[in-house]
C-alpha cells in the first residue's frame, strides 16, 4: 500500500473529506441554529453568519439565564445519574474483571470455567433493555424509587456492569502479575495488592471503562423516560419533551442539544486513544 | 469444589501459583457482586416478566380486580390473589396487526441498518488504512457521533430530513430544477421528498439517521483490524501480481471476517434497541410504520398501562433477538469455521 498515483490520492482525500463533512455537517447546523432569528429557521435554509443571516445570542440567553434552573436541574440530575453509575460499574466491574483474569473458577453443576462466566456476562449487554421494563417499573413504583437519582443509578450500573467486567478482564490479563505477587510475597493481602497497585497500574482501562459507561448513562432514555416523571429527569427526556410543547423551537432545542453534547463529546476527544482502545478490545476479544 | 489448578498456555499471564486459602475467599468476593448484580437486576426480571406475560396485571391492579371492584365481589385470581393467569396475552399477539407491523419494522431496521452501516463502515475503513495528512484529526472526528445523544442525533435528523426548510430539501430543489430538461426522469422528478411524512421514506430516514452514528463505529474497528494484518502478506501477493481487487477478497476481508461477524451481530443486536430516534423524529407515525417493538412495548407498558401484554411482547423481541444471534452465527460458521 505504499505507491499511490495521483489519481489514487485525489480520490482518498476527497472521500476523507466528503466523510468528515457529512460527520460535521448536522454540528454545524445545530451551533448556527442556535443562533438564527426565529424567521430565518422557518423559512429556506441559512447557511453562512453574517453572510444570509444575521446571528442572535437571544437562545442562549434565555438557556442559560432565564431558564437557567430548568437548565441546570437535568444537566445535574444527568450528570449524578451518569456520575453514579460509572463509579458502581467500574468498580463491580474491575473486580469481576480482575477475578475473572487472575483465579479459576469452576461452576460443576454447569461445568462452567472463567470463559463461560464471561461470556453470561457478556451476553447480559445484549438483552433488549424493553424485556426489564415492566419488571422495573413495578419494583421501583413499590419501592418508592421512581423519580429517584438511585433508581437510575442502579439501572445504569446494571446495564454498564457486563461491558466493564468484559474491558477490565481484557486489561488485567494483558497486566504482569510479578508486581502483584512481589507485594504479596511481601505480606500483602490480595485486597491490598489489588487496590495500591493494581487499580493504578490499570488507570487507562479503567479510564476507558469510565468512559463508556459515562457515555451511555449521558444518553441513555428509555429507562430514564421510564423511571423519572417530574423531579430526577435527565437531559434526554427532557430534550425529546420539546418535541410537543408549542410546537418545535428549533432554535431552543439546538442550544440545548449542544449544552447537553458538548461535555461528552469535548471529554471523548481529550481521551481518544482510551475510546478506540476499549471499542477494539470489546470488539476483538469477543 | 474441585481443587483449582495453575493455568497455563492460550497467552494468558502465569497465574499466582499457590492458591492459599485468602485466595478461595477472595475469589469469590471478587467475581460476586457482579454477578449478584446482574442475578438480580437482570435474570430475576427476566423470569419475573415472564411470569407476568402470563397474568392480566395492569398498572395499579388487574383485569381481575377490576372486575372484582366493579361488581363488589372478592377478588377470585389465580390462588386467591387479585390477579388471573391467564394465555390471553400471547392469544392476542398472533391477530395484532401493530404488534406484526412494529415487528416487521424492527427486522427491516436491523437487516437494512446492518448492511448500510457494514457496507460503508468496510469502504471507509479501506480508505482510511491509506496513510494520509491529517488522519489523527479523522480519527477524531469520527468518534463524534457515537459519543452524541441519540435524541440530538434526531433532531439534527429531523431538521437535516425536512421536506421543505432543510439543507437536504434545499439540494434537492435545485438539483431537480437543474435536471428539469432531462429527458425520461427530468419531468418526473418531484422537488419535495416526504422524508419523514410517508412511512417507508421515514423508515429509511430513520435507518439513515441511526447509519450516520455508527458507521464510524464500524469503521474504527475494522481499521484496527486491518492495521493489525502484517504488510508482508500483500507484499507477496503484489510479487505474485494480484490486483488491489484480488488482494481485498483474498486476503483483507477472510482475515477480517471474525471482527466483521463480530461488529455486525454487536450492530445488529443494538438496532433491535432502538426507540429514541423513532420517538423525536416521527412518533412511530405515520400510524404506526416506523414503530419499532421497544417503542411499542413501552407505550403498551406506560401509556396503556397493560403489563401483562407488554411482557408478552417483550418476550416476542426476545425470541426475534435470540433467532437472529442464531441464524447469524450458524451462517458465519459455514461461511468462515474460524469465525465467532
Amino acid at each position: 500500500m505504499k505507491r499511490r498515483t495521483l489519481g489514487q490520492s485525489i480520490l482518498l482525500y476527497a472521500v476523507v473529506i466528503f466523510w468528515c463533512f457529512i460527520v460535521l455537517f448536522p454540528f454545524y447546523w445545530l451551533g448556527t441554529t442556535s443562533f438564527k432569528r426565529q424567521l430565518d429557521v422557518l423559512r429556506l435554509p441559512k447557511y453562512i453568519p453574517f453572510y444570509d443571516f444575521e446571528p442572535t445570542t437571544e437562545h442562549w440567553d434565555y438557556l442559560l439565564n432565564m431558564r437557567r434552573d430548568v437548565t441546570w436541574r437535568h444537566f445535574r440530575n444527568s450528570l449524578i445519574a451518569a456520575s453514579g453509575a460509572t463509579a458502581g460499574a467500574v468498580f463491580i466491574g474491575a473486580m469481576a474483571g480482575y477475578g475473572l483474569s487472575r483465579f479459576r473458577y469452576h461452576w460443576p453443576k454447569l461445568n462452567w470455567n472463567n470463559d463461560n462466566i464471561a461470556f453470561w456476562i457478556i451476553s447480559q449487554r445484549f438483552l433488549p433493555p424493553a424485556l426489564f421494563v415492566v419488571p422495573f417499573l413495578i419494583a421501583y413504583a413499590n419501592l418508592g424509587m421512581i423519580d429517584t437519582h438511585v433508581g437510575l443509578i442502579i439501572a445504569y450500573t446494571m446495564f454498564n456492569i457486563p461491558f466493564a467486567v468484559w474491558i477490565m478482564r481484557d486489561f488485567f490479563d494483558g497486566l504482569p502479575v510479578d508486581l502483584e505477587e512481589s507485594a504479596r510475597v511481601d505480606g500483602a493481602s490480595r485486597w491490598t495488592a489489588f487496590t495500591r497497585i493494581v487499580l493504578p497500574l490499570s488507570a487507562p482501562g479503567l479510564a476507558s471503562v469510565s468512559i463508556f459507561s459515562f457515555v451511555f448513562s449521558w444518553n441513555e432514555y428509555l429507562y430514564a423516560l421510564m423511571l423519572t416523571n417530574f423531579k430526577a429527569i435527565t437531559l434526554p427526556v427532557y430534550i425529546a419533551g420539546q418535541n410537543t410543547q408549542r410546537g418545535v423551537e428549533w432554535w431552543y432545542i439546538s442550544a440545548l442539544a449542544i449544552t447537553a453534547v458538548l461535555p461528552v463529546i469535548a471529554v471523548g476527544l481529550l481521551l481518544e486513544r482510551f475510546i478506540t482502545r476499549g471499542l477494539v478490545a470489546g470488539a476483538i476479544k469477543g | 469444589m474441585p481443587r483449582s489448578k495453575k493455568q497455563t498456555g492460550l497467552g494468558k499471564p502465569a497465574e499466582v501459583t499457590d492458591i492459599t486459602r485468602e485466595d478461595r475467599v477472595m475469589k469469590r468476593v471478587f467475581l460476586s457482586p457482579a454477578v449478584i448484580v446482574l442475578l438480580a437486576l437482570s435474570i430475576f426480571p427476566l423470569f419475573w416478566s415472564l411470569g407476568i406475560s402470563f397474568t392480566d396485571i395492569l398498572r395499579g391492579g388487574s383485569t381481575t380486580a377490576r372486575e372484582a371492584a366493579m361488581t363488589e365481589s372478592a377478588p377470585s385470581g389465580f390462588l386467591g390473589m387479585d390477579f388471573s393467569v391467564t394465555l390471553r396475552n400471547y392469544d392476542r399477539l398472533l391477530d395484532d396487526q401493530r404488534l406484526h407491523t412494529a415487528a416487521r419494522n424492527t427486522m427491516y431496521y436491523v437487516f437494512v441498518g446492518v448492511t448500510v452501516q457494514f457496507v460503508f463502515g468496510m469502504l471507509l475503513a479501506l480508505v482510511l488504512n491509506q496513510s494520509f495528512v491529517g488522519r489523527k484529526v479523522v480519527r477524531v472526528i469520527f468518534l463524534m457521533p457515537m459519543m452524541t445523544m441519540p435524541v440530538v442525533v434526531a433532531y439534527a435528523g429531523r431538521m437535516m430530513f425536512d421536506s421543505y426548510r432543510s439543507p437536504i430539501a434545499d439540494l434537492w430543489r435545485h438539483m431537480v430544477t437543474w435536471w428539469a430538461d432531462m429527458p425520461l426522469i427530468g419531468s418526473k422528478l418531484d422537488p419535495i421528498i416526504p422524508w419523514l411524512t410517508d412511512g417507508s421514506w421515514a423508515r429509511a430516514s430513520i435507518v439513515l439517521m441511526d447509519s450516520w452514528q455508527w458507521i464510524p463505529f464500524v469503521t474504527l474497528i475494522l481499521l484496527a483490524g486491518m492495521q493489525a494484518i502484517p504488510d508482508d502478506i500483500y507484499e507477496a501477493a503484489r510479487v505474485d501480481g494480484a490486483s488491489s481487487w484480488q488482494m481485498f477478497w483474498r486476503i483483507t476481508f477472510p482475515i477480517l471476517l471474525p471482527l466483521s461477524v463480530t461488529v455486525i451481530l454487536i450492530r445488529g443486536l443494538e438496532i433491535f434497541k432502538i426507540i429514541d430516534v423513532i420517538v423525536v423524529t416521527t412518533g412511530g407515525g405515520p400510524g404506526s410504520a416506523t414503530e419499532s417493538l421497544t417503542m411499542y412495548i413501552y407505550k403498551t407498558a406506560l401509556t396503556f398501562g397493560n403489563y401483562g401484554y407488554a411482557a408478552a411482547i417483550s418476550f416476542v423481541l426476545l425470541v426475534l433477538v435470540i433467532i437472529f444471534a442464531t441464524v447469524f452465527l450458524a451462517v458465519a460458521r459455514r461461511a468462515a469455521p474460524r469465525a465467532a
